[in-house]
């Protein structure tokens, strides 16, 4: 029974997805529907697992390749972490997109792609071996495809036509990783503080450091790390739902989450702790940080700002991980939750700003905050966290991250964490510029400019209100959930 | 949670009170108001019970000042968990806080009789209120953090209120200071918490002290982070920039509750740094002495020069913090023996709230009349309003530092202090720790000084501007017009906390020894070993020589050098201060906003534009060379062969078969020449169309009427039959034609195997 339960979530998303093509066209009412009772039953058996006894299951091969090549899911703490937020979001994401997506022609292909997308990111968390992961990493990047090009424009094409290339190119790079893990490894399968066995004959420290740095960079490319993250800028075209949820939580979380899993779960923190690849990864993560949260300051478009935000949050997580201590590794996932409601919070106001008012440029905010106050006021809630401020949910994370930085000691330490002061800097001027635009407006602004515009509708805007309401809570009190992060991250042995 | 609620219920009250009075402004106005203001009194007895409690249930008895103290601790809040405290100094400031907040809300009624958006600036008033509390009322650093940081978002809506240009920028600058003065104290928490593994005021003393030799470089460094932080909140130099800006563009009670009490929450903060890890660290004290000193002095000269009254008020609270900054700095330094010197800053705290509360509300009084600040442009408005004059007055000879009034008090302890440490200096024998030469702090003393003298110039400048000259055009409209200038509630606000001045002046050793003997444990301080005889001859002499700078200094320059004749011969107070000596316009500003995002984002830019593009076009270049290189020669001649060798192959065996067939058509299967026999074809059709053509007409006579049948099945059925009839024809044929191959093949298999054999 259990294995079925940790199999089916995964595979039926999937089929509902290719059968959702089959449904006519014409039949614009049942799409949604059908999506939400696909997703909320897969939503409710990850529950299930999660509430049940995640501990007795073994685990479920879905099939063998040859040898140790098996497709295997198993739910660990780190498993449970991100398929419970991926299960939390989904729902509710396709709530809002419901109303954002009515009147859309292509509305069928839509829900099929995005509720594959959902089966494919519950393989990517519930995945139990590097292989398992790598497949639907894969996959992942062709259902989400589709979604981007949604709109069929030039821009979109090009956009995703750019998404491929980097995607494939850095799975390629993932890949060989993945390939010397299994040569090097004693198994496949997750197990914290690393896999690697040094008696297998031909081991050579520097090239096996060289391929954790080739493979890091690879799944960085989802996570939007810094010489490979020009994709997820472009992206931004696509409809708010699939940028929100998939270029600021499904994706780019699964190129993070795949990261901590090689990092953790396959090399083993102690074995890159304080090597040459140590700090080159680091170095990375601190170019990407200071990158997204400049760039996101020069930036006007509003949706673009944000996904710049979001390259350099990402890191943030990445700096977690590359603390290679269990502090870092607690940091690092709670971020990694905090952040998914963060971003999803801020996005899905720019969607609701977009889609009432039509403003996709931060100019042109002047006095939204009066005609939209609840979407604004959700907005001003993410907008604080992101920076860092107490009460929200964000502060916490930030401090665990520069806690595990400090804790890191020594130069690079410090650099850390003043390279977290300096983007903590940057996230309050980009995110209060909009807030105070949208509240303040400029002494002269046009006010009948924005007639007419009023709230969305509460399929909108309940998904806003709850993710808000979720980043107070844990602002507020988030010790149970950190201490089981700890908990997950806590036998690494470090 | 555990330990006594009720510090949590002060800290929460006025927060639930905001959204209550937010709710209630929605519908009433007038119920809004009196709501704010039963909020804020609530607070304040809430205040002074616990005070009055603590003080009987203490050890010291009622007269001893010893207060029984209360805990909370709720784990877990926001991560590290929330500890509140109320111990003397707490009671002490809270309570302070609690008056003015008090008296400004009563205040506020008719500041804002016709002002826009009053509901938001409520909501944000009282929640302010709970977060200084919080502040106040905080055990460990961490919640002091956390407050601090809601105090600062929630205050920049006062600064902001006005949502003009100015206001909106000297909001910016507000916010921006307060944003890199949370994060740069963030920074030194962080540190701190690391090295010293608590953030616990009463257990951050011992843990320093363990680390103390081998860490101190980090402590230095966290010291200095939290200090800056803490320092921009208190308005220290070189963070005072927001001061200036803010103050005269805020609503009065915001500005009063700014300066008054906002500031001192960072002092608060350089306290809790200075008194527990720094604790009679005289190079630490060294450093914020040095500040100090500054900030006093700066602020004082920006005062001078200013012409705007709420500016004026701004930059000598900017002083006096400098004041308070030098009293903490000679804490350090006097070690052990500083008795006075926390006293000084004690009582300097204290009374800079209360001096600022009535002088910015009488400010206040001024703009909600004229709407002006400018001092040419008041001028005279206090002539003939005996009660506004008093309390100005009041504040001002307080703040002057004029004996019997409260200021000369703390003035002189702190004065006292640097004599005192002039003379250790003076007797310092090798091995004695003493930092500095006698000629070091004899200068320091007469700064002091100088700096007392120009406050007392400066707020003569304001007296006499406002209370004393003649407005040239505009005299007879202010004293008559102006008749009911503010109502009684304004009026009690303003006078009740004038009238505590010259109160605490006169009787130093009942009030102010009291009230230092109520916070100074948190200082860690003692009773000094002898009493301090405030009006002794030498200490008077001390208050004299300022009073004497001052009115050489408001002589010798203000009326001289600060004013010239105007057209109509009427001598005008004149800016003189240069502008480019603004540190923000000058430096912060373009630092943040282009330096930063020009170079980070020009490296980050370059990166991604030529190398990365580079590479990538490198890349894509040499690979897509090779491509296209391989497509048109291999690929596209491989491809070319093949097919060519594939048609060729195709059409032989074409020919093959087609050989075959052409070969059967002249031989076996030739077509037969000759008469055709004509058929009669499609009789079936024609019967059949007939019929129901006939059909079609019965109906078109009977059920049809409306919609005859018009057209015949005649030509219809007769394609279809020859339709048939054509496809039989071509069937049998091909089927002929196959059975034909079919067994040739058979021939052919059959000649093969007997070969074979």
């Amino acid at each position: 029974m259990n294995q079925l339960l940790l199999v089916a979530p995964v595979l039926l998303p999937i089929a509902g997805g290719i059968l959702m093509l089959m449904i006519p066209e014409k039949e614009a009412r049942v799409h949604p529907i059908f999506t939400e009772l696909i997703v909320l039953a897969s939503s409710a058996m990850i529950w299930a697992v999660l509430f049940t006894g995640r501990e007795q299951g073994n685990g479920a091969v879905l099939f063998s390749m040859a040898g140790n090549l098996k497709v295997f899911f198993r739910m660990d703490g780190m498993g449970a972490v991100f398929s419970g937020l991926v299960s939390v979001l989904w729902p509710l994401a396709t709530l809002y997109a419901f109303e954002y997506m009515e009147g859309d022609r292509r509305g069928r292909e839509f829900f099929a792609f995005y509720t594959m997308t959902y089966g494919v990111t519950l393989g990517i968390a519930l995945s139990g071996n590097l292989v398992t992961l790598y497949l639907f990493y894969e996959l992942l990047t062709l259902v989400t495809f589709p979604l981007v090009l949604h709109d069929r424009t030039k821009e979109a094409i090009r956009a995703s036509r750019k998404y491929l290339y980097y995607s494939i190119g850095g799975a390629a790079f993932a890949f060989i990783g993945l390939v010397f893990v299994l040569i090097y490894g004693s198994t496949a399968d997750f197990t914290l503080g690393g896999v690697l066995n040094k008696g297998v004959p031909g081991f050579d420290t520097n090239v096996i450091l060289f391929m954790y740095v080739l493979a890091f960079f690879g799944f960085g490319v989802k996570a939007a790390l810094f010489p490979v993250h020009s994709w997820l800028p472009s992206v931004s075209v696509a409809p708010t739902p699939v940028t929100a949820l998939l270029h600021a939580v499904a994706v780019v979380k699964s190129g993070a989450f795949a990261i901590l899993r090689l990092t953790y779960f396959s090399y083993g923190a102690d074995f890159l702790k304080g090597t040459w690849a140590h700090y080159v990864v680091l170095g990375a993560v601190l170019v990407t940080i200071v990158y997204g949260s400049t760039m996101a300051v020069k930036e006007v478009h509003f949706k673009r700002r944000l996904a710049y935000s979001t390259i350099s949050n990402l890191s943030y997580v990445l700096l977690g991980a590359v603390m290679m201590s269990a502090a870092g590794m607690a940091a690092a996932l709670s971020h990694l939750v905090f952040h998914a409601f963060m971003k999803i919070c801020s996005f899905f106001c720019a969607g609701a700003v977009m889609h009432q008012a039509g403003r996709n440029y931060v100019y042109e905010l002047d006095g939204i905050g009066k005609k939209m106050p609840v979407t604004l006021a959700c907005f001003t809630i993410a907008g604080l966290s992101l920076t860092g401020i107490p009460l929200f949910a964000g502060f916490i994370s930030k401090w665990n991250i520069a806690q595990a930085a400090v804790g890191l000691g020594g130069i690079p330490g410090f650099l850390a964490a003043g390279v977290l002061l300096y983007s903590a800097l940057m996230t309050g001027i980009y995110m209060m510029t909009v807030v105070v635009r949208a509240y303040f407006p400029k002494e002269g602004y046009d006010e009948t400019a924005l007639d007419g515009v009023k709230e969305p509708g509460w399929r909108m805007l309940t998904p806003i209100v709850i993710f808000a309401a979720v980043i107070l809570f844990f602002g507020l009190y988030s010790r149970p959930l950190f201490h089981f992060l700890q908990q997950t991250a806590g036998g690494s042995g470090i | 949670m555990s330990g006594d609620w009720i510090l949590l219920i002060l800290v929460i009250w006025p927060m639930i009170g905001a959204f209550l009075s937010y709710g209630t402004g929605r519908r009433r106005k007038t119920g809004r108001n009196l709501f704010a203001d039963g909020v804020v009194i609530a607070e304040f007895a809430l205040l002074c019970g616990l005070f009055a409690c603590g003080l009987l249930s203490g050890s010291g008895g009622v007269s001893g000042m010893e207060l029984h103290v209360l805990d909370f601790k709720w784990e877990g809040f926001c991560g590290l968990g929330l500890t509140l405290r109320l111990d003397g100094f707490r009671v002490l400031y809270g309570l302070v806080a609690a008056f003015m907040w008090m008296m400004t809300t009563v205040f506020s009624r008719e500041y804002f009789g016709h002002y826009r958006n009053r509901n938001r600036y409520y909501l944000f008033l009282l929640l302010t209120l709970g977060a200084t509390m919080g502040v106040f009322l905080s055990a460990d650093l961490y919640t002091t953090f956390i407050f601090f940081e809601i105090m600062s978002f929630t205050s920049y809506v006062w600064v902001a209120h006005d949502e003009k240009e100015a206001a909106m920028r000297a909001a910016g600058t507000y916010l921006g200071v307060a944003v890199v003065g949370g994060m740069v104290m963030l920074m030194g928490l962080f540190m701190l918490y690391h090295t010293a593994g608590t953030l616990q005021m009463d257990e951050l003393l011992e843990a320093c002290r363990k680390v103390r030799p081998e860490k101190s470089g980090v402590l230095y460094l966290s010291g200095a982070l939290m200090l800056f932080g803490f320092g921009a909140k208190a308005g220290m130099f070189p963070l005072h920039i927001w001061l200036p800006k803010a103050h005269p563009v805020a609503p009065a009670p915001a500005s009063a509750l700014l300066s008054g009490i906002l500031t001192k929450s960072g002092i608060f903060g350089i306290l809790v740094v200075s008194c527990n890890i720094f604790l009679h660290d005289p190079a630490w004290g060294m450093a914020v002495l040095l500040l100090g000193m500054v900030t006093m002095l700066g602020g004082a000269a920006l005062a001078v020069f200013s012409v705007d009254l709420k500016r004026t008020l701004a930059c000598s609270s900017m002083s006096q913090i400098g004041f308070i900054l030098v009293g903490i700095g000679m804490q350090g330094l006097l070690g052990e023996e500083n008795a006075l010197a926390v006293r000084g800053t004690l009582l300097h705290m204290v009374n800079h709230s209360l001096f600022k509360l009535v002088l910015f509300m009488a400010a206040g009084v001024v703009y909600m009349n004229l709407h002006k600040l400018n001092l040419n442009e008041i001028r005279g408005f206090g002539r003939k309003k005996p009660l506004l004059k008093f309390c100005f007055l009041m504040g001002a000879l307080g703040i002057g530092g004029i004996p019997l009034w409260s200021g000369y008090v703390s003035k002189t302890l702190l004065h006292e202090s640097i004599v005192e440490y002039t003379a250790l200096t003076l007797q310092a024998k090798a091995g004695m720790a003493v930092m500095g030469s006698p000629a070091f702090f004899k200068t320091v003393e007469w700064l002091f000084l100088l700096a007392g003298g120009m406050t007392a110039a400066y707020m003569l400048k304001l007296f006499i501007a406002v209370f004393v000259e003649k407005h040239p055009e505009k005299q007879d409209e202010f004293d008559w017009e102006y008749k009911k200038y503010w109502n009684t509630e304004s009026r009690l606000a303003v006078t009740i906390p004038a009238l505590l001045l010259p109160v605490m002046g006169t009787l130093p050793g009942i009030v102010m020894n009291k009230i230092a003997e109520l916070g100074q444990p948190f200082m860690r301080g003692e009773n000094p070993l002898h009493a301090v005889h405030y009006f002794s001859l030498e200490n008077l002499k001390g208050g004299m020589v300022s009073v004497g700078i001052g009115l050489v200094l408001y002589f010798g320059v203000i009326r001289t050098c600060l004013m010239r004749k105007g057209r109509n011969g009427i001598r005008e107070y004149v800016d003189r201060w240069p502008a480019f000596l603004d540190l923000e316009e000058r430096v912060y500003r373009p630092v943040l906003l282009q330096f930063f995002p020009w170079l980070f984002g020009g490296i980050c830019g370059f990166l991604d534009k030529y190398v990365i593009s580079g590479i990538q076009g490198a890349f894509l270049g040499i690979s897509g060379a090779v491509c296209q290189f391989l497509d048109t020669y291999v690929v596209e001649t491989a491809v070319k062969v093949f097919m060519a060798a594939t048609a060729f192959g195709s059409r032989v065996l074409d020919h093959m078969t087609d050989g075959i067939i052409v070969l059967a058509r002249r031989t076996t299967h030739r077509q037969v020449k000759g008469h055709r026999k004509k058929v009669m074809r499609d009789r079936f059709a024609y019967a059949m169309g007939h019929f129901l053509d006939g059909c079609a007409a019965l109906l078109n006579k009977t059920v049809r009427k409306k919609h005859p049948i018009r057209k015949s099945y005649v030509p219809n059925l007769i394609e279809l039959e020859e339709e048939t009839v054509r496809t039989n024809r071509i069937i049998n044929g091909s089927l002929s034609f196959a059975l034909m191959l079919v067994c040739i093949g058979l021939i052919l298999v059959l000649l093969y195997l007997l070969w074979q054999r």
